[in-house]
């Protein structure tokens, strides 16, 4: 760090402009610019190119798409989508299968989530320490040791291949998820607001869904997102517990790998539809990611 | 849970006094919690105990299903079954080599990130997209990009003189399985870790600055100290999520070529709904569940031990 160098050149401020750094002293020298610039560069490569060339490819025709020298300039088409929509495997209810079995298992992890969430955060009982634990590891449970029980049940219920089925399948982690993080967000909010709403009077309902709550809305939003992309990504449940009736987009995809060959540039296409919506909802919901994806144990810039 | 119990006269007060008849009481949050709890106990206690039931049974599906008790047989076959050892070796191969690889990475990427004034946001906001794109499509898109004939790392890989089926040999395809978890879950350690270093007190930094340490120093006696938690953090939700997904080996590799990248979930699916023998499964997923009760623990005694590190 050339920090005698910078001193000169930014005289004491206390709050840097956004784009400086805070302190002359924390000024990066030249040489370590170019390492962090070179690593960055490398890595924004990495990360990119597959998502940008699953994009290209999906505008693709069928000989461009698995030419032997990849093709990076090309004569755009939208034949795959079109085919995605028309013909014989129709895409429609793939959506539809996703979107209800993700959509109401989110909404129902967020409303029991939240008000679990709430009592967890609040209570003072004895074994709390146990019931967090029991929370947070049906979370952790691996998808293998859950799938195998649940098939059993679910034949039993005659809940194979229908979406209350899978709905039941992503609240096994979902709802522990909910929960512990809607009490990390409760937490956060200090209980003396709840007090001077019950001196004013409110019941303790009352002072949950008037004052609490609307305090917790960022919190609400994050889990709630952050649900619907778990079950929206999951595939290992829904190979086993789906069928013609409630078969989900992955397994959509995965289904265009057959024995005779694979339609890429289709395969391209459904992959694109999958992974667009989460991305930009889980870009939306940015600020909050690191308390939502560590538990509520790290909490962001 | 660190949530500190708020011990509130007021809250207390607003609870129903249960004086006269001493039944247990529940309160206003027990009420709260019955709900979500009832469910939750439903799809956790239930199935594991069906769980163990079955690793003690020879599970018949048709004509209805029924366990048929075999005592200790599954137990026997799990603890003698060679490739099933194998497997197990070949999972912790799998999970020290993206775990670590992911923090090595995922940490030195943070640390650029954080020498980036402006723009960080822009960049943070693309270097996340990984994240959110479904295992079973990176699988898929890992297949595409790789493959002997036309695919895009295939031909990078031709032109500096590799010219193998990368998913058809062995180790280049364990290799290909670790990158592309390595691909999508980095950003996540970066992410973490960007915060850590957010938090850590500018005062510090411009003590040591000024004391002269220099930037190795400060790293190593500042700033890894001060995150240590949070990377703590990072490496034991990385770690519970390694051992749940397998999509991108279900859909890439399927455990082969030869069996070598049949990690030990994998193997639970084929033994479980490829030769529906359902009981030897239930007792491999008691051994996996075991592990990651294991990791929940830690979790939990670190947020205990240590504080929340908000």
């Amino acid at each position: 760090m050339s920090a005698t160098e910078a001193v000169p050149r930014h005289p004491p401020v206390t709050a840097a402009p956004r784009g400086t750094p805070q302190s002359p002293l924390e000024e990066t020298g030249r040489g370590t610019r170019w390492v962090v610039w070179v690593v960055l560069a490398l890595f924004m490569l990495w990360t990119l190119v597959p998502l940008v060339w699953m994009l290209m490819s999906s505008f693709k025709n069928r000989t461009d798409v698995t030419a032997a020298t990849p093709q990076a300039v090309f004569q755009p088409t939208l034949d795959n989508y079109r085919g995605l929509f028309s013909g014989a495997n129709n895409l429609t209810p793939y959506i539809w299968h996703s979107v209800l079995a993700a959509g109401i298992s989110a909404v129902l992890a967020v409303c029991l989530g939240s008000l679990a969430g709430y009592g967890l955060a609040r209570t003072a009982m004895r074994g709390k320490r146990h019931l967090a634990f029991w929370i947070i590891s049906t979370r952790m449970a691996p998808i293998a040791a859950v799938v195998v029980p649940l098939f059993i049940i679910f034949r039993g219920l005659n809940l194979i291949d229908t979406i209350p089925g899978l709905v039941l399948a992503y609240l096994t982690f979902n709802l522990p998820f909910a929960i512990w993080l809607m009490s990390a967000f409760f937490a956060e909010v200090p209980p003396s607001l709840e007090e001077s709403a019950l001196v004013a009077g409110c019941t303790r309902w009352q002072a949950f869904w008037t004052v609490i709550l609307p305090l917790t809305k960022a919190g609400l939003v994050t889990t709630f997102i952050l649900c619907l992309v778990f079950a929206w990504n999951d595939y290992a449940f829904a190979v086993v517990f789906s069928g013609p009736n409630s078969q989900t987009l992955p397994i959509a995809a995965s289904q265009l790998v057959t024995q005779t060959g694979v339609d890429w540039g289709q395969l391209t296409a459904i992959g694109t539809i999958v992974v667009v919506p989460m991305m930009l909802a889980g870009l939306a919901v940015r600020r909050w990611l690191v308390t939502g994806l560590t538990l509520g144990a790290v909490t962001g810039e | 849970m660190t949530h500190a119990a708020d011990h509130s006269p007021v809250l207390e007060r607003a609870r129903p006094e249960p004086a006269k008849h001493r039944e247990p009481r529940i309160g206003f949050e027990g009420v709260m919690m019955t709900p979500g709890l009832i469910v939750l106990a439903a799809l956790s206690i239930v199935p594991f105990l069906a769980l163990i039931a079955m690793s003690f049974s020879h599970v018949r599906l048709l004509g209805g299903v029924s366990l048929d008790l075999v005592g200790l047989r599954n137990w026997a076959r799990f603890f003698t079954d060679a490739d099933m050892w194998m497997s197990w070796l070949r999972t912790i191969v799998y999970f020290v080599l993206t775990v670590g690889l992911e923090m090595v990475l995922g940490v030195a990427v943070a640390l650029c990130l954080y020498r980036v004034l402006r723009g960080r946001n822009v960049l943070l906001g693309l270097l996340l997209l990984p994240m959110f794109v479904a295992p079973s499509i990176v699988g898929l898109l890992g297949r595409y990009l790789t493959d002997s004939t036309f695919g895009l790392y295939a031909w990078v890989l031709r032109s500096v003189g590799y010219s193998g089926d990368i998913l058809g040999s062995p180790v280049s395809a364990f290799a290909a399985v670790v990158f592309m978890d390595v691909w999508e879950w980095t950003p996540l350690i970066a992410l973490i870790t960007l915060a850590g270093l957010s938090s850590v007190p500018q005062s510090v930094r411009e003590a040591a600055a000024v004391d002269g340490a220099p930037g190795w120093m400060t790293l190593r006696y500042i700033v890894f100290p001060a995150i240590s938690n949070v990377l703590l953090v990072a490496l034991l939700i990385r770690s519970m999520d390694a051992i749940r997904y397998f999509d991108i080996i279900w859909v890439t590799t399927n455990g082969g070529p030869a069996d070598a990248t049949k990690i030990v979930p994998v193997r639970l699916y084929e033994t479980a709904f490829r030769f529906f023998d359902l009981g030897y499964a239930a007792a491999i997923g008691l051994a996996m569940l075991a592990f990651s009760i294991f990791i929940a623990r830690t979790f939990v005694r670190l947020l205990d031990v240590r504080g929340l590190t908000r």
